[in-house]
């Protein structure tokens, strides 16, 4: 016996289908083995669903127009979905490489991918010397950018425009001396006084980079760069104990 | 925050916060960004009958923490000279008033070396902080726990630091200082306890003579600034018990810096 429904059955084969007010609040979108079945409603767009890792709005949720429909060749690739650029990356990273010298410009749109590539470095260099700290450093970084943020909005007053994505990605990055210092430090002998020596080079080069890309990012930091430097210094000193010691 | 969750689809929802920044023109700059990012589509709810009643409270209770920020390279250089040594402080030690709306409110740290500000207690407690983990290092003890434990044992020792300045205003008949004045007296300590950890770091005995110094300097310090803050804040003037007071402060410090100069791993000394 059939029932009656007062939603008429959905057919896939037709065009045009008259049940599209219906199925518009499921969220799953058809299964892309029917390319070319031309369902109105279901245009699932991909791109504005990508979850962008770039300082743009990130509370955007997936926007369903109308027409179009899901072809599998049509979709983006998966990084660049993802907000993951890893030419950008790598030119971020060679401009902290040098430090007499940091080219601040490749940094104007933040990121926080790079950031997460460095921490999961760090934290592997940490695990091949024994030290199982991923939670920590991960929380360490949270709250010195957190840290380095009120403190130079607060240093810089009404002029200051440093926002939490460009802290957090400037002090990501400007890890990357750390990073290579526990990388080094996996042949040294440990706590000696010679790790110590070193370890004040790669910090000083860290701070050196972290106070160059945030005096030059934002606007209200110029004549307190000593100040900030200080504060970069301890974050970077801290992270070189997690190392050394 | 997805806005578009359970909306008409394809109808872009405006950001629904327009309701003022909840803290007040206090945290505009800082939290200004975090607030409006981040609590932009929840902060209009969440907030939005009590913002007018946290708003009067919040700038009660805590005077506008910018004023504490104005500082720069030579304030923080004299300034740590008059902390370290408050005996060669030649000037006076009364902080400048100007007249500003009808109200006397305090010059800002920028233009007067007496004035109070919160970026070098800040500074100085993570410095304790690194350093502290730095001692644990050298003796072997070092962990992220332990790191942990001893962040929070300075923040103990500045919150008791702050309670008991709080306890001696209040004591004297009214405790009208601002909050925020109090919390960076009490900061201050930490750069004499810096002083004394990097003198255990370089050599074990220089700690025995270095302790009681900073002890004393800070002492010093505390009772000059508290005879000032006194003198401006309560009206009648009882002066046995002002100075009995007054070197309680000054005692109070020596089993204050013992207790956080001595780095380690448990709780009680």
């Amino acid at each position: 016996m059939e029932k009656e429904f007062k939603v008429p059955p959905v057919s896939f084969a037709s065009v045009g289908n008259p049940a599209g007010q219906n199925l518009q609040n499921r969220r799953v979108p058809i299964p892309p083995f029917q390319p070319n079945s031309g369902i109105p409603f279901m245009s699932f767009d991909i791109g504005s669903a990508a979850v962008s890792t770039s300082s743009g709005p990130i509370y955007s949720g997936p926007g369903i127009g109308g027409g179009g429909s899901v072809n599998f060749d049509d979709e983006e690739p998966l990084l660049d979905e993802l907000g993951i650029h890893p030419d950008q990356i790598w030119s971020k990273i060679r401009s902290v490489l040098n430090p007499f010298r940091v080219n601040h410009t490749v940094h104007k749109d933040s990121d926080l991918s790079g950031p997460i590539l460095l921490y999961m470095a760090f934290c592997l260099f940490q695990l091949l010397a024994g030290k199982i700290q991923f939670g920590v450093i991960l929380g360490w970084i949270v709250v010195s950018s957190i840290f380095l943020y009120v403190v130079f909005n607060m240093l810089a007053g009404r002029t200051g425009n440093l926002d939490l994505h460009t802290c957090t990605s400037v002090v990501g990055y400007s890890m990357l001396p750390v990073v290579i210092f526990s990388a080094i430090s996996l042949f040294l002998p440990q706590g000696g006084f010679f790790g110590l020596a070193i370890a004040a080079v790669f910090v000083l080069w860290a701070t050196r980079a972290s106070t160059g890309l945030v005096v030059s990012l934002t606007d209200g930091g110029d004549e307190h760069r000593g100040l900030i430097a200080y504060a970069c210094f301890l974050i970077y000193t801290l992270f070189s104990l997690l190392v050394i010691f | 925050m997805y806005n578009n969750v359970g909306s008409q689809p394809g109808v872009v929802q405006p950001p629904t916060n327009t309701q003022p920044n909840p803290f007040g023109s206090a945290f505009q700059v800082a939290g200004s960004g975090l607030i409006r990012g981040g609590l932009g589509a929840y902060g209009g709810k969440i907030l939005g009958s009590s913002s007018e009643y946290v708003q009067s409270n919040i700038s009660r209770y805590f005077s506008d923490p910018q004023y504490y920020f104005q500082v720069n390279d030579h304030y923080v250089k004299n300034k740590l000279k008059v902390v370290l040594f408050p005996f060669l402080h030649r000037g006076h030690w009364t902080r400048i008033t100007e007249p500003v709306g009808g109200r006397l409110s305090y010059k800002p740290p920028i233009y007067d070396i007496n004035a109070p500000d919160l970026y070098i207690p800040l500074m100085a407690f993570g410095t304790y902080v690194v350093l502290a983990g730095l001692s644990l290092g050298l003796h072997g003890k070092f962990s992220p726990e332990a790191l942990n434990l001893l962040f929070i044992k300075g923040l103990l020792g500045w919150f008791m630091q702050a309670a008991l300045l709080k306890v001696t205003l209040l004591s004297l008949g009214s405790g009208e200082a601002p909050l925020l004045d109090i919390i960076a007296y009490a900061g201050y300590t930490f750069t004499g306890i810096c002083l004394a950890v990097i003198g255990r770091i370089i050599s074990g005995y220089s700690y025995y003579f270095l302790m009681p110094w900073t002890c004393l300097c800070m002492g010093v310090f505390l009772v000059k600034t508290m005879k000032r803050v006194l003198f401006a804040e309560v009206r009648s003037y009882d002066s046995s018990k002002h100075h009995y007071l007054l070197l309680f402060i000054a005692l109070v410090q020596f089993p204050l810096f013992i207790w956080l100069g001595n780095i380690t791993i448990n709780w009680l000394l």
